[in-house]
């Protein structure tokens, strides 16, 4: 077996070695508790190199260059030098603050991020416990559905969920015999029928990064907790969850970030927004304001936003972890 | 696990079959609104309009499909997006599990800080990313090429890919480790002979994460594949059935449909080592 | 824990003096006469009618021009706003002809990405026949930015068959409409009466507009929204009365588009409804097949046509083409009533030049009430680039739907949609 990084890793093994007899200043504080792997002083850089130039050129200089454009005038005909940029200090800010509509947006997108994580979590986990108590085929049957649904392009998926529901020409009306009762009318349900489709193409995700989790369990501890009778309630509480917890935080981080950012959902089921607003959130919103008519400084300034409310979010998350003494 | 063990475990569990009833039902559930969507690109012009929600069609056509592997140069489409897919599916996954060690199991500083950027990279709407990023790709000398796709999907998967990978590097027991060490494994034997195939079930979830995420991209293929249509992506035929005043929906039905299924071919390929995973590995 | 994103932003705004990047994408001024045109097309899901059409332009184009070789893409209409944003970024991508839809004309101008070719219109022969609404659709500021390749207008679609059971005559007025509407739906209550949109801002436009209302009104070189005053509120009000139980429920209808009211039309479930002459195709692809006309939507008083929306796409030249002269040459060459003629045959796209458009309408019945919407003097919308900020921040839907979901009245919505459009107007300056 070649990999493709033995060749990086091999001379590394040596400098490493010399490495650790005279540690460098930043590491020595570490190196005293040395662990199997590590504690070398600038080892682990050399495996985070490849990822670290990919995301410093990809990811981090564009998002310095955001940063930058949200405090400039800058629309396309500025970035297609029609018209020189200009500095405006925060005014972008200022106007995305200085909208009310922007503030019941956010309030009603934390809430509806909220709901749709809670409930993508709980469907996930369900189902990934469910798939280690049945056999191979229903559970290749139950995964190859739930693959299909996380493959779906997002835009058919809305499509399809809004023909499913349509008032005239849905099935689901028709069989719960609702007559012609319209879902993206009201604000709750047209916000509920979206959350269904969210919840819908996106628990696959936590479900099968669950079960591989659970897979990763030694199967004797499962076994002892199954011969000892207990639930599987309490299988998971006292022994799935807390050996998972690593995962299951990944699960989180990444289902807050991506439902906080739904667009595509809300804009086609609710057609952009629903019933003269009602359901927008956050990312669409950013979208009619400012994305849609190349209005990038606005737009960079919501995302600078929207960046730091989630990070927000996350660092609370990851401090309550904490206490609970799990450490990153 | 022997005859015996077999028939203790169907006594001891008569919950199965009530579980595998449900697993069943809810794969019913789940699979649809596929099932409608595949439909929908069976039926014949008019009937998705027609008022008359059947479950089933009477007259399948397979019109809507001819409309879709008509499309100019359809088959290069799907060899880009699978170069694409699967450029992405290697590079991150190899590089992220390099990283996810590397924070794992090594204390150095900016470690916590370093965790942080990762996950912050990906809190910023894409939308607004695609204007410094086009400019960046620019510099590069990649726009109009393959190169301009891979290389963000590599970007915007990996960091998602280092944290998760994270959750499975850390579950291998430390001892492990040692026990490699005292054996006389070296650092690179440990890394890909041991850590790799222990991790490959996290690998191959992540996998699945990162291939659907570049397979189905719109929004990059629009802004970065400007003038060279050769290098276009198979979401783009999708979006030619999407007529502001009047979309084919079942053009985008079948044009999904066919979409959906090289994920689905390439997730049973990939399945068997999501399944087979740690917990044999560890008990040898 | 740090934040290094705060230290980001910090740094950025120490940075704040170099700014972001941008691209120069000047005129250019060379003017090649030989060499490679690269030309974009909107890609149509039956796309080889048009190509053919195409194909026989260019192959004569090439002839004409020695030594010059015309390469033509297809692009999606769905990417159409990135790719021509990115090609004004990267004039080394762009195109040196393009069809773009009308009303993105004046956007695409402030953009600094169309050429003026003011000039050779005038000069260009054909260019005397264009339809007047046509060519303000290519118009920005007094000067020309392309050609008009096609036109797309709305009329009203009726079920003969409901029409005949009923006893009823296609209505003369716009209150006729509204009547004849009720009609239909107090005898027949599976159907509506007129389908309309609370998102079908175009289906709207015309009864502003009958009514002496305007979306906007020109002073000097900036618009004022004039969507509040009492005109145009009259439209409003007649035209948000149509959603209720007696009509088209609001329901259901507040979130319509237009294309979902073509599609309840087409599926049979409508008795009338406002659609286009693009929307024939889907309409005989339904249930209604055989079993429905189109009239000219009418006005307020008797016998006049309400002012349609006149949509379409047109034909221009970017600013960074280095062969300014073929480039113009070809886009006269894609519009040319020749070309426009075929194309109708090809595509069923309505010419924008008048005596042709009443050649087509002779050969081809169907479009005879589009034809005269368009004589009687179709309208397009001002023509600023805070135009698209306005559509696409959904200013006027979400006008209409405060209005008919009841939280808002006429005077509140349209107020608060004047503000908004004004706002919209000052910031494209």
């Amino acid at each position: 077996m070649t990999p493709t990084g033995v060749g990086a890793a091999v001379p590394s093994r040596v400098r490493v070695r010399r490495g650790l007899s005279r540690p460098r200043g930043g590491s020595r504080k570490y190196d005293a508790a040395p662990r199997p792997f590590g504690g070398a002083g600038w080892h682990p850089w050399l495996y985070l190199a490849p990822a670290l130039v990919i995301l410093g050129g990809l990811l981090l200089y564009p998002i310095y260059q955001l940063g930058l454009i949200s405090v400039f005038r800058y629309t396309q005909a500025q970035v297609s030098g029609g018209e020189p940029t200009a500095f405006v200090g925060v005014d972008n800010y200022a106007d995305v603050f200085g909208d009310e509509q922007f503030w019941s947006v956010l309030l009603a997108t934390v809430l509806f991020a909220a709901a749709c994580v809670v409930s993508t979590l709980a469907v996930g986990c369900a189902l990934a416990v469910l798939l280690t108590r049945v056999r191979a085929l229903p559970r290749l049957v139950l995964m190859l559905a739930a693959l299909g649904a996380w493959a779906t392009p997002a835009v058919t998926g809305s499509t399809v969920w809004l023909f499913l529901f349509d008032p005239d020409f849905g099935p689901v009306n028709r069989v719960l015999g609702l007559g012609d009762h319209s879902w993206t009318y009201g604000r709750y349900s047209a916000f509920l029928l979206v959350l269904l489709e969210v919840v819908w193409c996106s628990f696959p995700f936590v479900m099968v990064t669950v079960y591989a989790g659970i897979r990763a369990v030694p199967s004797e501890v499962l076994e002892a907790a199954a011969l000892d009778g207990a639930s599987p309630w309490r299988v998971w509480r006292s022994v799935l969850a807390p050996m998972l917890r690593p995962v299951l935080t990944v699960v989180t981080i990444q289902s807050v970030i991506w439902d906080f950012k739904v667009f595509t959902q809300i804009y086609v089921m609710t057609g952009g927004g629903g019933i003269a607003g009602q359901n927008l959130v956050l990312n669409v919103y950013a979208y009619q304001q400012a994305f849609a008519s190349s209005q990038y400084g606005l737009g960079a300034a919501i995302g600078v936003v929207t960046l730091l409310v989630l990070l927000a979010v996350t660092l609370v998350y990851l401090r309550l972890l904490r206490r609970q003494g799990e450490e990153l | 696990m022997t005859v015996v063990n077999l028939v203790r475990g169907f006594v001891r569990r008569p919950g199965r079959t009530a579980a595998e009833a449900a697993a069943l039902v809810i794969a019913v559930v789940v699979a649809f609104p596929l099932y409608w969507m595949v439909l929908g690109a069976f039926r014949p012009a008019g009937e998705i309009e027609s008022g008359r929600p059947r479950p089933w069609t009477l007259a399948p056509s397979l019109d809507s499909f001819r409309r879709v592997f008509g499309q100019q140069e359809f088959g290069r489409y799907f060899v880009n997006s699978l170069v694409v897919a699967g450029s992405v599916v290697v590079v991150s996954g190899l590089v992220a599990f390099l990283a996810a060690t590397a924070v794992t199991r090594f204390r150095f500083r900016f470690r916590t800080t370093l965790l942080i950027m990762f996950l912050v990279a990906q809190m910023v709407p894409v939308e607004a990313l695609a204007i410094p990023l086009f400019f960046q790709l620019r510099n590069l000398g990649l726009l109009n090429t393959l190169g301009s796709l891979i290389l963000p999907h590599i970007a915007f998967s990996l960091p998602f890919a280092i944290w998760m990978l994270r959750g499975f590097v850390k579950g291998v027991p430390e001892a492990l480790e040692e026990a490699a060490y005292i054996d006389g494994a070296s650092r690179v034997r440990f890394l890909w002979q041991i850590l790799f195939p222990l991790v490959l079930p996290g690998l191959v979830a992540t996998s699945v994460f990162s291939f659907i995420s570049a397979w189905n991209d719109f929004l990059f293929a629009k802004s970065f594949i400007i003038s060279d249509t050769s290098q276009s992506t198979l979401p783009m035929a999708l979006l030619v059935f999407f007529k502001p005043d009047d979309p084919d929906w079942g053009g985008v039905m079948a044009a999904s449909t066919v979409m959906t299924v090289p994920v689905l071919v390439f997730f049973v390929l990939v399945q068997r080592r999501l399944v087979s995973g740690l917990a044999g590995a560890v008990k040898e | 824990m740090k934040l290094p994103v705060p230290a980001f932003l910090v740094a950025a705004l120490f940075l704040a003096a170099c700014a972001p990047q941008t691209s120069t994408n000047s005129a250019s001024d060379k003017d090649d006469r030989h060499g490679t045109l690269r030309v974009w097309l909107f890609q149509e899901v039956g796309n080889e009618p048009k190509q053919k059409v195409v194909d026989s332009v260019v192959a004569g184009f090439e002839k004409a021009h020695q030594g010059t070789r015309v390469d033509v893409e297809y692009i999606p209409v769905d990417t159409r706003a990135q790719r021509v944003k990115a090609a004004f970024n990267d004039p080394g991508s762009a195109p040196d002809v393009m069809e773009y839809g009308n009303t993105d004309t004046a956007g695409y101008v402030h953009d600094g990405g169309l050429l003026d070719v003011t000039r050779e219109f005038g000069a260009w022969p054909a260019a005397k026949d264009t339809d007047p609404t046509a060519k303000q659709s290519v118009t920005v500021a007094g000067k020309v930015y392309g050609a008009p390749f096609y036109v797309g207008v709305r009329a009203l679609y009726y079920r003969t068959d409901v029409f005949r059971e009923l006893g009823l005559k296609p209505p003369a007025t716009l209150a006729e409409v509204a009547s004849t509407a009720r009609r239909i739906r107090a005898a027949r209550p599976d159907l509506y009466g007129l389908v309309v949109g609370g998102a079908y801002t175009y289906g709207a436009m015309p009864f502003i507009w009958a009514d002496g209302g305007e979306l906007a009104t020109a002073v000097g070189g900036s618009y004022t929204s004039a969507i509040d005053s009492a005109a145009a509120r009259k439209g409003i009000k007649q035209y948000t009365s149509l959603f209720g139980d007696d009509n088209c429920p609001a329901a259901k209808c507040a979130g319509f588009g237009g294309n979902d009211t073509v599609t309840a039309f087409a599926a049979g479930k409508a008795g009338m409804a406002i659609g286009g002459d693009f929307s024939h195709a889907a309409v005989e692809a339904g249930a209604v097949k055989g079993k429905y006309a189109v009239v000219p939507l009418p006005g307020v008083t008797a016998g006049s046509i309400a002012p349609a929306f006149a949509g379409g796409n047109n034909i221009g030249v970017l600013k960074s083409t280095t062969h300014r002269t073929l480039a113009v040459r070809l886009m006269e060459e894609l519009t040319s009533k020749k070309t426009q003629a075929s194309m109708f045959d090809a595509m069923g796209f309505l010419p924008t030049f008048t005596d042709v458009r009443e050649q087509v309408a002779a050969k081809e019945p169907f479009v005879k009430p589009f034809v005269a919407t368009l004589a009687a003097g179709a309208r397009f919308v001002p023509a600023s680039a805070g135009w698209s900020a306005i559509d696409s921040s959904l200013v006027l839907p979400t006008m209409f739907q405060e209005v008919i979901s009841g939280k808002k009245d006429v005077a509140g919505a349209s107020e608060e949609a004047a503000k908004k459009m004004d706002s919209a107007f000052g910031a494209a300056g």
